[in-house]
């Protein structure tokens, strides 16, 4: 009994020590010796780029370097990347730290451990979505957009700080007021905080800025994006896109008149915004629940090919619309042979869907080919991975496995690549046309006996 | 084909004959269905697989039910969104056979996972009917006359404009189909007099419930069969097949028909079905004298007719006037009654009358659909007339009222175009017989032994051989000389050229347009597409309540329940003309008192169509006339007709406009804010190009609306009605009010207090008043 309890005693310390080994300590040695942090609000993500110059003013080498989100922008967060000077991607992870639960850390793992009294610069950069709020937020259509954003005038950390500035760019000089913690500067559209110097951790003074911004405030609130691999050669590729105009709701009425009188180009309302999709594209459709929009071009460049996208009307604050998008790619480019039977697709789990965009829930379904075996996942970011569904496609009598993928909160920085290899047997393709053949055979058969049978009762007197 | 394997002798060569006439049959009919399909896909290139216009919309929307919810659930659905606040009960009140035709095809196709959208089935539902309807054309024909005269008649079919407007691609409506059970039914029909055998009544019947459940037009089936019959009756045509076939028919088509729930007990209720019973106990009656007949003698059954003749009409008569008074038999309906007197409509349904397609057909109307066929049926039915038969008396029967009623009615130029299609062909084939049927005596080797059998087998013409002719070898005996000969046959030719032509001018222009898109063409031809429609329904489906009233002209209702897929209150089923009325009412009244309908009807949003931007004529302004006239038919003490003309009694929308007009509700939303636009730098602002006038009251506000959208060629306007608190005063939440209502007493009503004026002028007998009031 005793030995028994021992042995949970034991068993329950080793399994504490493990957790605590997760849990990261703030090393005060460590000083943020330089950062100079800057604060893009001129389309409706908040993105802040900050240049980290560390310094270990202690002996031991130090390999962790954290980060700690403001307080109440966790759930904004969309994108967080580290990279060291010669723009390397550093490993982040969302970690916890002992006594200050409340926050929101990451774990930052530096190439090298910093050895004592040396420096090491860091690039700092993450997006925040829905940080601008329309204020006020219901305007008629011919106010202009005024938002309201809140932040702080300290890079928030949890290392002390010796020097740093911010510097705020806007997409306007009309600035209704700004928060005016000295030293500041403003000029043309851009806002300068600091020098600061010598801020203690977790310093958190609010920095408040109300200005015009008619940058078009889309929100894709769900996308669904459909990939359908066929070994013939093809691939088709199909979104269904929920989109809002997440900005000043629009008071009172809409005037055509009005609208079409005003031609200015800074307009808080949406009237067409550009699609890039790639270079091989063809085929591209657009259209929703009511059939094709008839009001849409397509720009062919170098790289690739621009589609420039009219929803069937103007989106104002808080206008929804929703449409589909498809178009299809050949194979060759993202499928490649591995060798043997296995097959490697490499293709984005999300495109480019309009410039500073924010998808708010994403699935990408992708559709394999028939008979597939051992199908492998590498997603370039966490995302969830729902139940595999299964599909049946023209004359298909096996179906076909479709992987379902879920993310919200997305941003361009996600556009990467989805890499799933599968093992799959080329015979599989001849599948549906023998099948197809071998109907046909059976039913001329068919025709053919039941042409010469004679199914009268009794004879017919008709005589030829 | 297996007797011909007994005729050892012959067997090669009347198994190439037969083959090759079979194959070519099979071709040209192929060939016909090809034509057919493909000349009705103009509208499907030119703009894309999209319903058209109206109907079509309900149609499809209920498609989409039934395959989304089952048969059932379809057929128990009560559709909340149309006619609010009453409803609609959907499964009870349409024809079924068109959503179950597409359903069943939808459910086939994807049962071997060929996943094609309800909505393609639904587009080319009718263009591949049109290709069993050309068939089945043929199979009439023949039975009627020859296979060559089916042949023409199927190709003519398959691309006559009379046809076509009515099955082009995206045009999904019950004669899509019921064009294709319609000439099915006939041609088993025939087949079963022909032959007298159940099989093929029972047959007919099978077919004449498709047709039931596919069309309201089966009454013209029901009524012509036993007008068939009695004619055939009254000729003394009677015979035992006929005695079989159409009591067979009769009972079985009865029986089934009453199966479809929107039919009920119609056929044995109502006046337009009971020919077709009276005509079934004529038969007994007749087979029963035939019977006793070989029983008495002549004297006695001379009496027994004239008597029992006499007392039995009395008795039948007598009944069916009981049964009508007592209100089992409903009179004539309505519509019906609008087929014979063409002004009744007009007087005593409005609603009928203001559909373009209920109007007497004009002559130009004939020569447009039918081009040269209109000129060639005569002679077919000439033909018949001369050679008559059983089957012959059918087909004149259906000539002659086929053209009776396109003559009333735009909209049943469908009925005529089959009947026409057959006799042309029966036309053409006696004409080519006649002047190409030297070539087979010319080539007795060829022609074999079937030459000289029963003469059916040669009425079957070769077009393929006409520039082959070699009249030079031979004279002929019937004195036509080969000069005559080769002009006739490039008459012919050139005839069918021209109507091919035509067709497809005729398809190609006028039938073509889906009509909830608009294309324009610009000075150097770029074509431009005005898709307003679509992008006002859409905007109302994007940016409303999901429970959002829509109020707007009936026309619009089924487009706007299955586009935007909100709830209307009026739509094209018509069935209820007080609520039209009194959405007409809202329409043609001034903004408060429409407001006053609007707020007891629970409307959200208002939606008008206004054409005065880009000229487009089908607008509600000039459909406004129809809405005022409906509107008095229920409410004349508050509209008047007279009060929407000018003095002179013109319908004018500028400045000498009636005021009643100028501050109507509708005339209010189409030209709201319209006054200030100026279109070009030629005309003044607030120029109507619809109605080619510059709009008589310009400056105006609307106090109880709000315009919510109006799409970028102005062509469907959108508005909200306010909520009371909107217009009048901030709505204060009853905890903030200073003044609380329920403590609030009136000192007039308690003390009885009588008004006062000041300064009254007191007023003298024989005084006058004092210069202040003067």
């Amino acid at each position: 009994m005793t030995i028994f309890k021992m042995l949970k005693f034991l068993l329950f310390l080793f399994f504490s020590q493990l957790v605590s080994a997760a849990i990261v300590q703030i090393d005060q040695k460590l000083v943020n010796k330089n950062v100079e942090r800057s604060i893009d609000l001129t389309s409706h993500l908040v993105k802040v780029t900050a240049a980290i110059t560390l310094e270990n003013t202690g002996t031991s080498p130090i390999s962790n370097y954290l980060i700690v989100l403001e307080p109440g922008t966790s759930g904004n967060l969309s994108f967080i990347s580290v990279k060291d000077a010669l723009k390397e991607e550093l490993v982040v992870k969302p970690t916890e730290v002992a006594g200050h639960t409340d926050k929101v850390f990451y774990n930052v793992i530096l190439k090298q451990p910093l050895g004592g009294s040396r420096t090491v610069v860091l690039n700092l950069e993450y997006v925040l979505t829905e940080a601008i709020v329309p204020y006020p937020n219901e305007i008629t259509q011919k106010e202009k957009q005024f938002v309201r954003y809140f932040g702080s005038h300290y890079f928030y950390t949890p290392y002390s700080t010796t020097k740093q500035t911010t510097t705020v760019t806007l997409n306007s000089r009309n600035i209704e007021n700004y928060t005016k913690l000295k030293p500041v500067s403003q000029s043309d559209s851009s806002i300068i905080y600091g020098p600061y110097t010598d801020v203690a951790p977790f310093s958190f003074d609010v920095l408040s800025i109300h200005y015009e911004n008619n940058a078009p405030f889309l929100t894709v609130t769900h996308l669904h994006r459909l990939i359908e691999i066929s070994h013939w050669g093809n691939i088709a590729v199909e979104e269904n896109i929920e989109i809002v105009h997440s900005g000043a709701k629009l008071k009172g009425p809409f005037s055509r008149y009005d609208y079409q009188r005003d031609t200015s180009s800074n307009h808080h309302s949406v009237k067409s915004y550009r699609t890039i999709l790639p270079a091989a594209a063809y085929n591209i459709y657009y259209r929703d629940s009511n059939g094709n929009i008839s009001t849409s071009t397509v720009r062919t460049r170098k790289d690739w090919i621009e589609l420039e996208l009219r929803p069937r009307f103007p989106l104002f604050g808080g206008w929804r619309s929703s449409y589909m998008l498809g178009y299809n790619v050949p194979s060759y480019q993202y499928l490649y042979k591995k060798g043997g039977n296995e097959y490697v697709l490499s293709m984005r789990l999300l495109d480019h869907i309009y410039d500073d965009m924010h998808v708010e829930e994403l699935e990408t379904n992708v559709v394999l080919p028939v008979g597939v075996k051992n199908v492998k996942l590498n997603a370039p970011y966490e995302v969830e991975r729902l139940g595999d569904g299964k599909t049946f496609k023209y004359l298909d009598s096996l179906g076909r496995v479709v992987l379902r993928l879920k993310k919200s909160n997305l941003v361009e920085q996600h556009i990467q690549d989805l890499e799933i290899s599968y093992e799959w047997d080329t015979l599989t393709l001849l599948h549906e046309p023998v099948l197809l053949a071998v109907a046909l055979y059976v039913l001329f058969i068919i025709v053919i006996i039941y042409v010469r049978l004679d199914f009268s009762i009794n004879k017919s007197e008709k005589k030829e | 084909m297996s007797q011909t394997y007994t005729k050892k002798s012959s067997i090669s060569k009347l198994n190439s004959k037969a083959g090759i006439s079979s194959l070519l049959i099979f071709v040209i009919l192929l060939l016909a269905w090809i034509a057919g399909f493909s000349s009705r896909l103009f509208a499907v290139i030119r703009f894309e697989s999209i319903i058209h216009e109206f109907d079509p919309w309900f149609n499809y929307r209920a498609t989409a039910y039934m395959v989304k919810h089952g048969f059932y659930n379809f057929l128990n659905w009560f559709d909340e969104r149309a006619w609010y606040p009453l409803g609609r009960i959907v499964g009870g009140t349409v024809y079924p056979g068109l959503m179950i035709t597409s359903g069943s095809i939808h459910y086939l196709l994807h049962l071997l996972h060929i996943n094609v959208h309800i909505r393609d089935i639904c587009v080319f539902l009718a263009p591949v009917f049109s290709g069993l309807t050309s068939i089945s054309t043929y199979y009439l024909t023949k039975e009627l006359w020859s296979k060559g005269a089916g042949l023409f008649a199927a190709c003519f079919i398959a691309i006559v404009p009379g046809y076509i407007s009515r099955s082009v691609a995206g045009s999904y409506d019950n004669e899509g189909i019921a064009i294709f059970a319609l000439q099915f039914t006939y041609f088993l029909w025939i087949k079963s007099v022909k032959t007298g055998s159940v099989f093929w009544a029972v047959a007919s019947a099978l077919s004449y419930f498709y047709m039931v459940s596919a069309w309201g037009g089966y009454v013209f089936i029901i009524n012509l069969i036993p007008l068939h019959v009695f004619v055939l009756l009254l000729m003394g045509r009677f015979s035992n097949r006929l005695f079989t076939s159409y009591t067979t028919f009769y009972i079985l088509g009865l029986i089934m028909s009453m199966q479809i729930p929107f039919v009920g007990f119609q056929p044995i209720r109502t006046s337009e079905h009971m020919a077709a019973s009276g005509v079934f106990a004529l038969m007994f009656a007749v087979a029963t004298l035939k019977y006793l007949q070989s029983m008495m003698s002549k004297s006695e059954f001379k009496s027994l007719v004239i008597y029992g003749g006499l007392i039995a009409a009395g008795i039948v008569f007598g009944t069916v006037v009981l049964l009508t008074y007592a209100g089992f038999i409903a009179p004539w309906s309505g519509r019906f009654y609008s087929l014979w007197d063409t002004g009744y409509a007009k007087i005593h349904i409005p609603i009928i009358a203001s559909v373009s397609e209920h109007q007497p057909t004009t002559w130009f109307a004939f020569f447009f659909d039918l081009h040269v066929l209109v000129a060639t049926f005569p002679a077919g039915l000439w033909y018949c007339i001369k050679n008559i038969n059983d089957e012959r008396v059918f087909v004149v029967l259906y000539a002659l009222s086929a053209v009776y009623f396109a003559g009333v009615m735009v909209r049943l130029m469908l009925t005529l175009t089959p009947v026409v299609c057959i006799l042309s062909g029966i036309a053409f084939s006696g004409l080519l017989e006649l002047f190409l049927r030297d070539d087979e005596i010319a080539k007795p080797e060829e022609s074999g032994d079937e030459e000289h059998t029963t003469p059916k087998n040669r009425k079957y013409d070769k077009v393929g051989r006409v520039p082959k002719m070699k009249h030079e070898l031979n004279k002929e005996p019937d004195g036509i000389g080969p000069n005559i000969r080769t002009i006739i046959s490039v008459v012919i030719l050139l005839l069918l050229m021209l109507f091919a032509v035509h067709c497809t001018w005729v398809t190609s222009n006028a039938y073509s347009s889906p009509s909830i898109v608009l294309a324009s063409y610009s000075g150097d031809g770029t074509r431009q597409i005005l898709d307003d429609f679509r992008e006002a329904y859409f905007w109302l489906s994007q940016n409303t309540a999901d429970e959002a009233r829509v109020m707007s002209w009936w026309d619009y209702g089924y487009q706007i329940a299955g586009m935007a897929n909100r709830t209307t209150l009026v739509d094209n089923n018509t069935w209820n003309n007080s609520h039209i009325a009194l959405v007409g009412k809202a329409m043609s009244s001034n903004e408060s008192a429409a407001y006053t309908i609007m707020t007891a009807l629970d409307v959200d949003y208002v939606l008008v169509i206004f054409g005065g931007v880009i000229g487009y004529s089908g607008d509600d302004i000039n459909k406004f006339l129809w809405m005022v006239r409906i509107a008095e038919g229920e409410h004349p003490k508050d509209i008047k007709e007279s009060n929407y003309f000018t003095e002179q009694g013109e319908f004018r929308i500028d400045g000498e406009g009636s005021p009643t007009l100028l501050n109507c509700l509708m005339y209010k939303l189409s030209y709201y804010r319209f006054g200030e636009l100026k279109l070009d730098y030629r005309t003044p602002a607030g120029y109507d190009r619809t109605r080619n006038a510059v709009i008589g009251n310009k400056d105006f506000q609307l106090t109880y609306l709000e315009e919510a959208y109006t799409t970028e060629h102005w062509l469907v306007r959108i508005y909200r009605v306010k909520k009371p608190d909107e217009f009048n005063r901030p709505r204060i939440p009853v905890a903030n009010r200073l003044v609380k209502s329920p403590n609030f007493v009136s000192k007039k009503s308690t003390k009885r207090k009588r008004g006062t004026l000041k300064n009254k002028p007191v007023i003298v007998k024989g005084k006058r008043l004092s210069s202040k009031q003067s």
